[in-house]
């Protein structure tokens, strides 16, 4: 339990008849990438909405840092260090790239509130919001508008969103989905350097990043876990190949 | 963005010579038009916060209107007729000066727009308009029905209130008063929307759950824009009170809120003098058309039309698309 961050215990959600996440264990290791790999519509997008709080789960529990955060609201959970990417873009359009990271930094820095004074004129966050610009090669796009940038700076901005927070743990979802290779090289230099502060629970489709990267794998099918492991062991496993990898691997 | 600076130190300019020029040719009916002006301007710039950079479509916006219109002409009236207004927990008789019908009249729109914000902002969308909306109606309802101040005949003021040394009965001497509270509301606008604050509820405007997600508590984000909205809305109904001298339900129906939201688009959401520059044009409208046909509104439906077809941002920003070309 201590080497644990985040503890999920027996997630479920339903919608009707139909179980999205069907008492779903999973667990987040201090210093680790724990990827979370299926099939589309096999509920991983649907866990990490339960995890960050958007989506209200029918059972379970969620630890996190060995405080229950099970019924904190959306909010809350993040505030407390819950950092989230969106499997779609979810940037603030009108804004250039650096003032999505400022505001990504605005409750962390207690600013929220500041009514009157300039946004512009506050040094400190616009220095940190450089540096995580930095990080994610997107310094020479600081002032483009959100909306103009590509794709693959999107997806960079967002993942620089999630840095921005600083936070216990990172649930990535699909970071590096319409990345070219250096953005994907960066992305994946970047995780295994942010991990050892942050660990992170990556759902991906890039099999190629996923073993690059993760300590350890779960898959996901039909709402279920159905196996957990190294990578070597996942790789080995009949039922994997069976439902989402192939034979091929 | 620098060619709309420049618009708007002109209608600046406007708004301090229009009203000398109506004194020195003595044509008092332009102070007062300008006035009106100045005085629906700060409505829609109170609603522009809400509407149109945190994505609040207030359709309730004249309850905050009438509460500042009541509360002035309430207090007026007890204290013009030396009238007790209640006695516990302490006596008062109202007050007819300016000084103290402001800040009763800022703390009783705020108080009305947490209160209303409390309930409505759990809603989103048409729901929330809706419930905005029924807001406005109550109150409406309830002043028509309340024959101590007038009911639906409304409650007349027989002088306006005042302030020490100054005579607020002087037209020029009210437009600018009315004109300062127009360049406070415009400075704090200003100073709102640049700052971190207004980062966060410009955020919110365009992606609520972007906003959520890096920890910000965009409910109470929503709540403060929203109170700060309808306390400036509040005070200029109070300004339009003491304007007219008169006071009746009518500012409380959901005309009044339409039309101030009107001021918004006409003008320009999210451009901070476009409500300015849409109530001048609904007035000039209104006293050009309306001496030809009483159904002048049906131009103005249709000017609307075409400015959500074709502008959608406002008459602002056909200025600046003009200077741009002429450039």
């Amino acid at each position: 339990m201590k080497n644990k961050i985040l503890n999920i215990k027996n997630l479920s959600k339903s919608y009707g008849a139909f179980k999205v996440t069907d008492e779903i264990t999973i667990d987040l290791h201090f210093d680790e990438i724990h990827a979370l790999i299926g099939p589309n519509g096999a509920g991983k997008s649907t866990l990490i909405k339960q995890i960050v709080g958007s989506v209200k789960h029918d059972i379970g529990s969620i630890i996190l840092d060995q405080e229950d955060i099970t019924d904190l609201t959306d909010v809350e959970r993040a505030k407390i260090g819950i950092s989230r990417t969106f499997q779609v873009s979810s940037i603030i359009p009108q804004f250039s790239a650096i003032d999505n990271i400022v505001l990504s930094l605005l409750d962390k820095s207690s600013k929220t509130f500041q009514l009157f004074k300039s946004i512009r004129n506050n040094k400190d966050l616009y220095s940190n919001a450089k540096k995580i610009l930095k990080e994610i090669e997107l310094s020479e796009k600081s002032d483009i508008s959100a909306s103009d940038l590509s794709h693959g700076d999107r997806r960079k901005l967002e993942v620089g969103l999630a840095l921005a927070m600083d936070p216990k743990v990172f649930l990535f979802d699909e970071p590096m989905a319409g990345l070219d290779e250096s953005g994907t090289k960066m992305m994946i230099n970047l995780f295994k350097k942010i991990k050892t502060n942050s660990p992170i629970l990556l759902i991906e489709h890039d099999m190629d990043a996923v073993f690059a990267l993760a300590d350890r794998v779960s898959v996901i099918n039909y709402g279920k876990i159905v196996a957990t492991g190294t990578v070597d062991e996942i790789r080995k496993n009949e039922l994997v190949r069976d439902v989402y990898l192939g034979y091929e691997i | 963005m620098i060619i709309e600076k420049i618009f708007n130190k002109w209608i600046l300019l406007f708004l301090f010579t229009i009203p000398v020029f109506g004194f020195v040719f003595e044509e008092p009916y332009y102070i007062t038009l300008t006035t009106k002006v100045v005085i629906l301007g700060i409505a829609g710039i109170g609603l522009n916060l809400a509407l149109g950079y945190c994505g609040l479509i207030s359709f309730g916006h004249a309850a905050f209107f009438g509460i500042g219109g009541y509360v002035t002409g309430i207090l007026s009236f007890h204290a013009l007729n030396s009238e007790l207004m209640f006695s516990w927990p302490f006596v008062s008789s109202g007050s007819s000066d300016m000084l103290v019908i402001w800040p009763i009249v800022i703390l009783s729109s705020a108080f009305l727009a947490l209160i209303i914000g409390l309930l409505s902002l759990r809603t989103t969308g048409v729901y929330f308009i809706m419930i905005t909306l029924a807001f406005a109606q109550m109150l409406y309802f309830f002043a028509i029905s309340w024959p101590n101040y007038g009911g639906e005949d409304g409650l007349s003021i027989y002088m306006r209130n005042s302030l020490p040394i100054i005579n607020t009965m002087d037209p020029l001497t009210f437009y600018f008063i009315c004109l300062f509270w127009l360049l406070v509301v415009i400075f704090i606008s200003a100073k709102l929307i640049n700052s971190s604050f207004g980062m966060a509820f410009q955020a919110i405007k365009q992606n609520e759950e972007r906003v959520k997600s890096v920890g910000i508590e965009t409910f109470k984000v929503k709540l403060l824009v929203f109170v700060i909205s309808g306390t400036i809305t509040g005070l200029a109904g109070s300004l339009y009170t003491d304007l007219n001298r008169f006071i009746s339900p009518s500012v409380l129906n959901w005309q009044m809120s339409g039309e101030i939201m009107i001021f918004v688009i006409l003008g320009g959401i999210a451009r901070l003098y476009g409500p300015i520059v849409g109530a001048a044009f609904f007035i000039v409208l209104e006293q050009t058309l309306g001496g030809y046909t009483e159904n002048w509104q049906f131009w103005l439906g249709l000017i609307l039309i075409l400015e959500i077809l074709y502008v959608r941002t406002g008459i602002l920003s056909l200025f600046e698309k003009k200077f741009k070309y002429e450039k």
